[in-house]
């Protein structure tokens, strides 16, 4: 920021910077595709005819299936319940403030960017230091699991959204020396 | 932290197009009940819809939700959906819709509708930042996610989305003056949140 820099233009600035494109929850798409309702499906008219007809249907599918259960009872051990996916417990990710869940999937594309990078050039390094970098990135790693379990249980603590930032921050200054110290090949 | 944010930026930030390479074949598969196709679109839109909710909504169990309403009622209505229409603005006013939907759902379950939010939300917003050389995406996602809800929807749609008035008003009801005064609102609170 410059010194004539005025506010509104410092906050257009900071807004245009905010990414557009956030990766949601991995597991979501298996949850919408969950309701998605044949498009096939077509509406029945219900006729006094057709009224009949289903409760015939449901009078003798009832009885079916009641059958069905009093003899499986017998047999067997209850199956598990299927539960939807809005019935079980937030992901971890989503016990974080919102902020830190844009923040995050920033630095993931930003570390696979990297890590293709690092990747591509890999062969150019001496094993030694290959293996000295998986390990500063291992330790990098584990000191992200621990902060971010720390704040999943206490979200609102500013000492430790700043931990696991710098240490998404140390991660990635790692990758990026990583990729310097490897020549293009 | 703005290193990082910013070489997201360079690839997220071209404006999607009006139907992405291929998206018009998507959606005519998606029409005739192509889950496939379908699963598809949600690849290539869900970012952007994701993005928008979580910043809406502030809260990231509410934006999967919301992400998850859209996306199923977008399924539901393409067979109605414009093929000239931008899906990305379709979508995006779906996402509202639920939005505010939930917030009207919320409302009534209330007893009380705070008036004092608007007010309270300086006090809550400005001490959130408190270095001076901090001012960074990870600072003003934390300002706008701590914004009153509708001066938060108006900032969001108009600043960071880029949307006209016009379709601000056509997707939230929103009156012109209304829009503008939160407009206001919101950049005020945000410069005094982030010390600018």
């Amino acid at each position: 920021m410059t010194e004539h820099t005025s506010p509104d233009d410092r906050l257009n600035e900071l807004t245009a910077a905010l990414p557009r494109d956030v990766a949601p929850p991995p597991d979501l798409w298996p949850a919408i595709r969950a309701e998605l309702a044949p498009r096939s499906a077509r509406t029945i008219q219900w006729t006094p005819r057709w009224r009949l007809a289903a409760a015939g249907l449901l009078v003798a599918a009832s009885s079916s299936i009641l059958t069905l259960f009093a003899v499986r009872a017998r047999e067997h051990t209850p199956a598990a319940v299927a539960v939807t996916p809005r019935d079980t417990a937030p992901v971890a990710e989503e016990r974080l403030p919102a902020h830190l869940v844009v923040a995050e999937r920033a630095y993931a594309r930003s570390i696979d960017a990297l890590w293709r990078t690092l990747d591509e050039r890999r062969d150019s390094l001496a094993p030694s230091t290959v293996a000295t970098v998986e390990r500063s990135l291992r330790i990098a790693d584990s000191a992200i699991a621990e902060a971010r379990s720390a704040l999943e249980h206490d979200p609102a603590n500013r000492v430790l959204e700043d931990l696991l930032v710098s240490n998404y921050e140390r991660k990635i200054d790692l990758l990026r020396r990583a990729t310097e110290l490897a020549p293009r090949t | 932290m703005a290193r990082a944010l910013s070489l997201v930026r360079h690839e997220a930030s071209v404006d999607a197009p009006r139907l992405a390479l291929g998206d018009d074949g998507l959606v005519e598969r998606a029409r005739r009940g192509d889950v496939d196709a379908f699963e598809q679109l949600y690849r290539l839109h869900a970012g952007r819809v994701y993005a928008l909710c979580l910043r809406l909504a502030a809260d990231p169990v509410v934006a999967r939700e919301l992400t998850q309403d859209t996306f199923v009622k977008a399924w539901e209505a393409l067979p109605r959906f414009r093929a000239d229409a931008s899906l990305t603005t379709w979508l995006h006013r779906i996402a509202v819709n639920a939005l505010l939907e939930r917030r009207r759902g919320e409302k009534r379950r209330s007893a009380r509708v705070s008036l004092s939010e608007d007010e309270d939300a300086a006090e809550k917003i400005v001490g959130v930042v408190a270095a001076p050389d901090v001012a960074t995406a990870i600072d003003l996602e934390r300002a706008v996610g701590a914004l009153p809800p509708g001066v938060r929807r108006a900032f969001v749609l108009h600043d960071v989305e880029g949307y006209t008035h016009e379709e601000i008003a056509a997707m939230t009801g929103l009156a012109a003056g209304t829009l503008r005064a939160q407009l206001h609102r919101a950049r005020q609170l945000l410069m005094r949140a982030l010390s600018l």
